[in-house]
């Protein structure tokens, strides 16, 4: 019985999309309804399970395969952050939506996603995980696709990374069934190297695509733009972190055994360095508050990435603990764009300003989380960072300087964007604004007091919750709670955020508003062309890759053609140049026949008599 | 042996002549001529029986068919010769050059076997053969014959119908 | 009492040229009960009539007769072939002397041809041989139009080179055997397999059935003959004509006198090959249908000389059944050209388009035909090309198997570009008043569709069921 309880967080959400698309259409507040109900029972249902230790196993397919899910502690966490976030980010959206089309698909996709998510959680084979991994590309797909005019091209374009990235997972996943001759997930403990490595890389591939690490991101700030909002809160800030991270971490402490001397790790190190890097460069200059936070979404998976691929024990918890907290904040962070949206109707800092006196409670929201992205102590933030710094440097300093480098740049741009958003002189268009309504304020104030929470007491999420993940050999007896160790890097992130609060008013004394305080910065010589190349997606990879695959295309249209002329033109051609040396050949002229029969003979003849 | 040669060419020449003749007149004296020559070798090579019916019915009769017919037509004027063994021309101009090519290809293809029969041929009077032997042919030979019949009702009666009694 | 097969058709002749008034009225319904009889007679298989020995007419000439599985077969095909020529020259020969001239010469090539299945002697064959073929002379020529007698001028002419090398082989086994019957003549060559006379002999008699039965090179006559006869005529001349006198006295021959011996397979299989190319290509440009029909043809009997010449016994069944389904379809075929002829007064397929609309029957039936000819599942002509590629691919001939899988995508081009010329499309403009064919054209065609889809789909009941099939597979 116990072991059929598995299967109620995976079917709940799937029988209310069901439902949620059959409801008429003008019964619309009953689907709001229905989701809530079912994101409210799915969280209830993870909480119980909290704590316990199920497995469950039968034949699938026939051919050998076990359906097996397995919960234990890292899949009972994440769950239930799949599951917290489920049900705040519907309680959200029973306000934000409620005036929008096509709510009934956003419901069934929205819960689809929380079905399937919990499913690859959940899984314990290989292949059980690939079902419910692409059973998430399509919701995404689906969910991207209900937005705008232009949703279409970047679902088009989400799908396409994705789905390609999943082929690489399905590829990896093939790799590692047949070098550790099962599928089971429990069952697989690969060493790295040869075939194992390729494997590895294939599969991590798939896990740090989900996570939106570069050079597979460029779907996330169009989709910022074009995709419901809620959606953005809930999968590409917090669910997929989530489950990107997660399947990261099992490959790397449980699949195979990742350690800090394979160039594998100085690999995932070098994504996550670069990913910060560039990803919050752009998020620097962005003027969406929208797109601004999809940046970061991007960025702060580096240093999640950078931090398991350390491969110390210190860098391990520090990412896993970036993954909890970053998926706070960012989800909160979107949701008080959500409310900006809402409220003021636009999500462009042009526009926007001085909110802070018409949105007192969104903005408190904001500042805390955005303080604990930002890396100030004694937020949520500042403690996992400088675990990931603690394990960056002691893996090679140059790890180290880019993630300093991502929090000066981090902290230079929340600076900016609630400057511009919710500081200076209030538009004139905005004067009638709000603060939004309860229930899109409520889940803003539970998500940022977590965050408090977390950084205060950063005991609770640090020993319950993550150090179990690695398990008391790796650990050595540490235990990586309360204040930093490592003074010295306090006194080096202090400084370098003091330094980004300099640069900020040296930035709005230079140009008297708050949304120009990084224009030194963007506009400095350089960097300047780069942005405007960057802007113009020449650094897209998925840009790079169209132009290449239309210029493939036509190649390959080309080569089709000559086939094709080869098929329909030289053979039929061929054969029609022959039946007409043919019927030149018939005369009529019977001697001409009399001829061809006596040469027959001959030949006959000839052969015979041989 | 000599003589055997000699006959042989000049009943290719002959052949060739009944072939590219332009006057049908020219054509069946060519026809009878190589009958003549076939009957002659009949005869050296034994067998008198069928080289009198060789001269008796090919050389002899059709040729005889053949002129009576030809009587019945127009003879041709001068320009329509020359035109007709111009065309004749460009019809056979290649049968000399096959003829020659076919004569170098056979003397250097050597066939290897001789020819020998395998037995002694069973002495049988052809006669016995003809008339004891072959009755089955002879319904086939009726039938032939009234296919003939009906040939000539069918390709050359032909009803003018003028001529329908009213 | 086999020689009934030749008497029957004897008296009949004689029945309807009797000076007696309203005899040439009952000569189409006599000949027809004929056809008739002789189709009840193969497929009702009644002992009382082929056990019976006695045989006073063979007596009397002492003629050996004899059948075998194979000719019964051809007995079938010879009646249900001669049937629908019948039937189609009575609807499409205008005048009524041809009409009758037409009956007439149906009959002796009748008699020709059942004596051929009959015979067991060599030089009997001949003579039957040149029966068939001086009927089919006049035949082609009946209705006295100037490209008809040219064609049959041209058949003639070549047929008579047929006639000197057949003879002359005659003659040269003669000095070997010293008989023309089967018996003695296939026991005296097996004895003297080696000598360069045999040798001769059997190389010269196989080139007179190859010009009979249009193999390539031998075929150029074959073509201007089809389209130029009427097509009641075509009809005879595709379907059994050339078939019997030259396909089924190679397959006798080389089956029961002859032998297989490797030089004479390789040789019946390189000619089977090269007209099933030949001809599969030579049809694809062609612009009349009855030309292509003709093209079609020669390709089609290579795949019955490729299966003889595999020599096996499932290749030889599978050249049987190619004999028996090719003139069932080729005759439909050409009732649909007789069709067309009849109501558009021309076979030029550039001027036609679109008739399915207008003719749905003729449409319909050319298409079943069509798809067996081309060897589609599960059309009759399938089962047989299944056999031949089978037998053939088993026997080790693989390239000779892919050759004949690989034309039957050729005809299937040919026939489907037809197909769409003439029946599919739009209607062409100025057929608007082109009207389907009489009920006695429409109940031949629906007919001869229905035996395609009985033999495909009834194959494997056949098999077990009818007499002919059932002995000659096992």
């Amino acid at each position: 019985m116990t072991q059929n309880l598995l299967f109620l967080p995976i079917i709940i959400p799937l029988a209310a999309a069901i439902i949620c698309i059959l409801t008429p259409r003008n019964l619309r507040p009953a689907q709001a309804m229905i989701a809530l109900a079912a994101t409210l029972i799915n969280l209830l249902i993870s909480a119980a399970l909290w704590g316990r230790q199920i497995s469950f196993s039968a034949p699938w397919l026939g051919i050998g395969f076990e359906f097996s899910l397995r919960l234990y502690h890292f899949s009972a966490f994440i769950m239930l952050s799949v599951a917290s976030f489920g049900f705040l980010v519907t309680l959200y959206s029973t306000v934000f939506m409620r005036d929008r089309n096509s709510l009934g698909q956003f419901y069934a996709y929205f819960l689809l996603t929380l079905s399937f998510a919990a499913g690859a959680v959940l899984a314990d084979n290989l292949l059980v995980l690939l079902l419910f991994w692409e059973g998430l590309l399509l919701a995404l797909f689906g969910m991207i696709i209900i937005g705008n005019k232009s949703a279409f091209k970047t679902a088009t374009k989400a799908f396409i990374i994705v789905g390609i990235t999943d082929l690489c997972m399905m590829t990896g996943i093939a790799l590692t069934g047949k070098l550790a001759g099962t599928l089971t997930m429990s069952q697989i403990n690969l060493p790295l190297g040869g075939l194992g490595s390729v494997a590895f890389i294939l599969l991590m591939i798939g896990a740090i695509s989900k996570g939106g690490a570069m050079p597979f991101h460029t779907w996330i700030p169009d989709a910022a733009v074009d995709a419901p909002l809620p959606f953005m809160a809930l999968v590409p800030a917090a669910l997929e972190k989530l489950l990107g991270i997660y399947f990261l971490t099992r490959i790397s402490l449980d699949l195979f055994q990742l350690n800090p001397g394979s160039w594998v790790s100085v690999l995932l190190m070098t994504i996550g360095a670069v990913t910060i890097i560039l990803a919050v460069m752009m998020a620097l200059v962005q003027k969406d508050y929208k797109r601004l936070l999809s940046y970061h979404a991007i960025s702060q998976v580096g240093y999640m990435i950078l931090g398991i691929g350390t491969a110390v024990p210190a860098g391990i918890i520090g990412g896993l603990f970036h993954m909890i907290n970053n998926a706070l904040y960012k989800s909160c962070l979107f949701l008080t764009g959500g409310s900006v949206e809402k409220q003021a109707g636009t999500t462009n800092l042009e526009e926007l300003g001085g909110l802070r006196s018409r949105m007192p409670v969104t903005f408190a929201c904001f500042v805390i989380t955005a303080l604990a992205i930002s890396g100030v102590p004694p937020f949520n933030g500042f403690f996992s960072r400088e675990l990931v710094y603690d394990g960056a440097l002691s893996r090679g300093c140059i790890f180290y300087v880019a993630a300093v480098a991502g929090s000066f740049f981090t902290a230079a741009s929340f600076l900016k964007l609630g400057h511009a958003a919710f500081l200076g002189k209030i538009n004139d268009k905005n004067k009638g604004v709000k603060e939004a309504s309860f229930a899109m304020l409520f889940p803003m104030m539970v998500i940022a007091l977590i965050c408090v929470l977390f950084g205060l007491y950063n005991y609770l999420p640090i020993n319950k919750l993550i150090q179990p993940v690695l398990g008391e050999a790796r650990l050595e007896g540490h235990d990586y709670s309360g204040f930093p160790h490592n003074i010295t890097l306090v006194l080096v992130t202090v400084i370098v955020l003091i330094g980004a609060l300099a640069n900020h008013i040296f930035g709005v004394k230079r140009t008297g508003a708050g949304l120009k305080a990084v224009d030194h910065i963007h506009y400095a010589p350089g960097l300047s062309q780069i942005y405007s190349m960057a802007e113009k997606r020449y650094f897209d990879p998925y840009e790079i890759g169209m132009k290449f695959a239309q210029f493939a295309a036509r190649i390959i249209w080309r080569i089709d053609r000559a086939i094709d002329w080869v098929y329909d033109s030289l053979l039929t051609g061929a054969a029609h140049a022959f039946s007409k040396v043919i019927r030149g050949m018939h005369t009529g002229y019977y001697p001409v026949y009399i001829a061809w029969s006596i040469l027959g003979t001959a030949a006959v003849l000839l052969f015979a008599l041989k | 042996m000599m003589i055997d040669l000699i006959l042989l060419i000049c009943l290719v020449l002959a052949a060739f002549w009944a072939v590219v003749a332009a006057r049908m007149l020219k054509a069946v004296v060519g026809l009878a001529l190589t009958s003549v020559i076939v009957s002659i070798l009949m005869f050296r090579m034994n067998s008198p029986l069928a080289a009198v019916f060789e001269l008796s019915v090919c050389a002899g009769l059709i040729p005889v068919i053949f002129i009576t017919t030809i009587s019945f037509t127009k003879r041709l004027s001068w320009e329509a010769y020359l035109e007709r063994k111009k065309e004749i021309f460009s019809r056979f101009w290649y049968l000399p050059v096959i003829l020659v090519i076919t004569v170098v290809l056979l003397s250097r293809y050597k066939i290897a076997a001789d020819f020998i029969l395998p037995q002694a041929p069973a002495v049988t009077d052809v006669r016995h053969v003809l008339w004891n032997l072959r009755q089955s042919d002879l319904f086939g030979q009726i039938i032939i014959l009234l296919i003939g019949a009906f040939g000539v009702v069918t390709l050359f009666k032909v009803k003018q119908p003028k001529d329908k009694p009213k | 009492m086999l020689s009934l097969f030749i008497l029957l058709p004897f008296f009949c002749l004689i029945a309807v040229n009797l000076p007696v008034k309203g005899a040439r009225r009952l000569a189409f319904w006599l000949t027809a009960s004929l056809f008739v009889l002789q189709i009840l007679a193969v497929l009702l298989h009644p002992s009382v009539f082929w056990g019976m020995k006695e045989d006073l007419f063979a007596n009397f000439f002492a003629i050996n007769f004899s059948v075998n599985n194979l000719s019964l077969v051809i007995f079938l095909t010879i009646g249900i072939v001669g049937l629908v020529s019948l039937i189609i020259g009575k609807y499409t020969l205008a005048n009524r002397p041809d009409r009758f001239h037409f009956t007439n010469l149906l009959l002796t090539a009748l008699i020709g041809m059942n004596a051929l299945a009959l015979l067991t002697d060599l030089f009997s064959m001949y003579v039957f041989i040149e029966v068939t073929a001086l009927s089919s002379f006049i035949l082609i020529a009946v209705q006295r139009e100037k490209t008809a007698l040219e064609g049959a001028f041209k058949y003639l002419i070549i047929s008579t080179i047929a006639s000197a090398l057949m003879l002359s082989s005659v003659a040269l086994i003669l000095l070997v055997s010293g008989s023309t019957s089967f018996d003695v003549v296939s026991a005296a060559l097996k004895a003297s397999s080696g000598s360069v006379f045999v040798k001769l002999a059997v190389a010269l008699f196989l080139c007179g059935p190859f010009i009979k039965s249009g193999l390539v090179p031998f075929h150029g006559w074959l073509p201007d003959a089809y389209s130029a006869a009427p097509s009641a005529v075509s009809v005879l001349l595709a379907g059994i004509i050339t078939k019997v006198s030259g396909v089924y006295v190679l397959m006798k021959l080389v089956m029961s006198v002859f032998g297989f011996t490797p030089v004479i397979r390789d040789i019946l299989m390189f000619a089977g090959a090269l007209s099933i190319v030949f001809g599969a290509l030579a049809a694809i440009g062609q612009k009349d249908f009855k030309r292509m029909l003709a093209y079609s043809s020669i390709s089609q009997v290579g795949y019955i000389i490729i299966g003889l010449g595999c020599g096996t016994k499932l290749a030889i069944a599978g050249a049987a059944l190619h004999f028996f389904n090719h003139a069932v379809f080729k005759s439909l075929l050409f009732t649909n050209a007789a069709v067309m002829e009849q109501k558009l007064g021309t076979v030029d397929m550039d001027k036609m388009g679109g008739l399915t609309s207008r003719m749905p029957f003729t449409g319909m039936t050319s298409l079943i035909a069509f798809l067996s000819t081309a060897g589609i599942p599960p059309l009759s002509g399938f089962w047989s090309k299944l056999l031949i590629v089978v037998a053939l691919w088993t026997s080790g001939m693989h390239g000779y198997a892919a050759i004949a899988l690989l034309a039957s995508v050729l005809t299937l081009a040919y026939f489907l570009s037809m197909q769409r010329r003439v029946f599919f499309g739009k209607l062409r403009p100025g057929l608007e008043a082109v009207q389907e064919a009489g009920t006695g054209l429409v109940i031949t065609q629906v007919a001869l569709a229905l035996v395609i889809l009985g033999v495909g789909l009834g194959f494997p009941f056949m098999l077990k069921t009818l007499a002919p099939l059932k002995n000659i597979l096992w």
